[in-house]
């Protein structure tokens, strides 16, 4: 049933190589808890992620995958009665310091959401109008950004004669894409995408999963699955977590096929999920 | 078994019965509403309904000085509540959320919602018509526009929250400041729930009579000047409609008529906007 990773032996040293190169994680998380509330959703989360990979995060519904992507920028912030402690040391500060500026955070961590959100506007505006927040650029660099950020989300072949119409006529996948490329026109260094290919067909996935792994390239990226197929076709650093903890992380042959704990092994086998 | 059945089935068509009873029961008055509407003021409604002055008794005349000031006093009162009731539902719904005093406000919003208008006029009746000893226009729009304020702040704070969540934080995630999210993002995804609002306010205040009755009163004559009494389509209606001439009430009727058509107009354009901008 499996081969993940069987024909690709090289994930491991590539997670050695990345190490060797960049020995400082890009993401370290140190006993991280949050609360809803009273509900306390993780339980003292301790993780490094590192610079340049794709991370994945899986688990069963519920243990808190997304609540820490959500942490990792502090979108949680927008509610009262949210709250996160420890640390989440990013490239070695802490994000979670009242002091860090979110607007700064948030444009050096992007994100992006299950459902595509394209905002009420044209096709080129939902791209260039959170890159007029950072730069002033003349019309011409506008759209020269504007091309890059879409021919880097793979979608401007399906949109450049139609830059000027509603975002919203786009279709489910080609809406998603555009919320990627939005994300990547402000140059974010760590892209956080919470199961981004849930409501999509399996075309749309596709790219999607062939976007990520071009990406990885130039982008730290953090995906939230809960489709294991998913996490062992697009990933190489995969972090399995149950109940709030962090139970093991590591590259994917370890999780897949020699996972250190016995939960971690009884959720990829299927056993429970 | 069957006895079961048959006995749903009874219970099904009385039911049925019952309720379509009480749609038509309802829908009657509405019609014979229209109708008499429709038949009576239909008579009246010449070219010169809208390019004569209301006349004195006995003679020939229109409603132009009414229409001019009832355009006058809502334009002015949407002018007065539509950016203060949008700002304050922008507060409410973006920046007072799980907060004490919006729910507190939200509350007291209600309640002025659902306030007698004739109470309001007479508000305004002793806030400005007396200490300034007549009545005037300014003080009918402004009568008209506190009226309209809680509309406006209910249906933009409830348009509001009905945009997703993920919306905003689509907004916030890419790093920009909460004010410009709401600007650019929120208010575009709820501009026709309140715009539809804004509509339905205005369709609420045009029929409005109490509240003038008491501030900006009735003018015979054709007057432009808001600071004196200011002719108006309710008031007119009122006094028409209870004088002994024909002429006059059938006027009345004329103005009713009108009156009727311009808030069924408003409703279905906020309909059709709804739809349109809910599905671009």
């Amino acid at each position: 049933m499996s081969t993940w990773g069987a024909d690709d032996p090289s994930e491991e040293t590539l997670l050695e190589e990345v190490r060797a190169a960049a020995p400082e994680p890009k993401i370290q998380i140190r006993n991280l808890n949050f609360h809803y509330g009273k509900l306390r959703a993780l339980k003292d989360v301790t993780v490094n992620f590192d610079a340049r990979v794709i991370t994945a995060i899986i688990g069963p519904s519920g243990c808190g995958k997304s609540t820490l992507l959500r942490v990792m920028n502090r979108i949680y912030a927008l509610y009262p009665g949210q709250s996160a402690t420890g640390e989440v040391l990013l490239d070695g500060e802490d994000i979670l310091d009242k002091s860090y500026p979110l607007g700064r955070l948030r444009a050096r961590v992007g994100m992006v959401f299950q459902k595509a959100t394209p905002f009420h506007m044209s096709i080129f505006e939902n791209v260039a109008f959170p890159l007029r927040h950072y730069e002033k650029l003349s019309k011409a660099e506008q759209a020269a950004r504007v091309e890059r950020a879409l021919r880097q989300a793979a979608l401007w072949d399906e949109v450049k004669d139609k830059l000027k119409q509603s975002a919203l006529a786009l279709s489910g996948g080609q809406q998603q894409r555009l919320c990627i490329a939005r994300t990547l026109a402000v140059s974010p260094e760590v892209l956080l995408l919470d199961e981004p290919t849930s409501s999509l067909d399996p075309i749309s996935t596709a790219k999607i999963e062939e976007l990520l792994s071009q990406l990885s390239v130039d982008y730290k990226v953090i995906i939230v699955t809960h489709n294991l197929q998913q996490a062992a076709r697009v990933s190489n650093q995969v972090a399995f977590m149950f109940e709030g903890e962090m139970i093991e992380c590591g590259s994917h042959e370890q999780i897949f096929l020699h996972p250190k704990e016995q939960k971690t092994s009884d959720y990829v086998t299927g056993r429970f999920g | 078994m069957n006895l079961i059945i048959l006995r749903r089935r009874i219970a099904n068509g009385v039911a049925l019965c019952l309720s379509a009873m009480a749609t038509l029961f309802g829908l009657f008055w509405l019609v014979w509403i229209l109708w008499t509407t429709v038949s009576k003021g239909a008579a009246a409604l010449k070219p010169r309904l809208f390019t004569q002055m209301t006349p004195p008794p006995g003679s020939d005349g229109g409603l132009l000085n009414a229409f001019y000031g009832s355009f006058v006093m809502i334009v002015m009162a949407v002018a007065l509540a539509t950016p203060v009731g949008v700002l304050a539902a922008i507060w409410l719904a973006e920046f007072a959320r799980g907060n004490r005093i919006g729910a507190v406000i939200r509350f007291i919003n209600d309640i002025l919602l659902s306030a007698p208008s004739i109470v309001i006029g007479l508000f305004v009746y002793e806030l400005v018509v007396r200490p300034q000893g007549h009545f005037s226009g300014y003080a009918g729009a402004l009568a008209l526009a506190i009226i309209l304020l809680p509309v406006i702040v209910r249906t933009s704070d409830e348009a509001l929250r009905l945009v997703p969540a993920p919306m905003r934080e689509a907004g916030l995630a890419l790093g920009l400041p909460h004010w410009r999210v709401t600007s650019k993002v929120l208010m575009r995804a709820a501009s026709a729930g309140i715009i539809t609002g804004l509509l339905l306010g205005i369709a609420r205040i045009s029929g409005e009579t109490a509240p003038l009755l008491f501030t900006a009163l009735n003018n015979q004559y054709w007057s432009a000047d808001p600071k004196a009494p200011l002719a108006n389509v309710p008031v007119v209606i009122f006094q028409y409609a209870l004088s002994p001439y024909d002429r006059w009430q059938s006027l009345a009727w004329a103005g009713a008529l009108v009156v009727t058509v311009f808030v069924l107009l408003l409703g279905i354009a906020a309909r059709l906007l709804f739809k349109q901008r809910s599905t671009r």
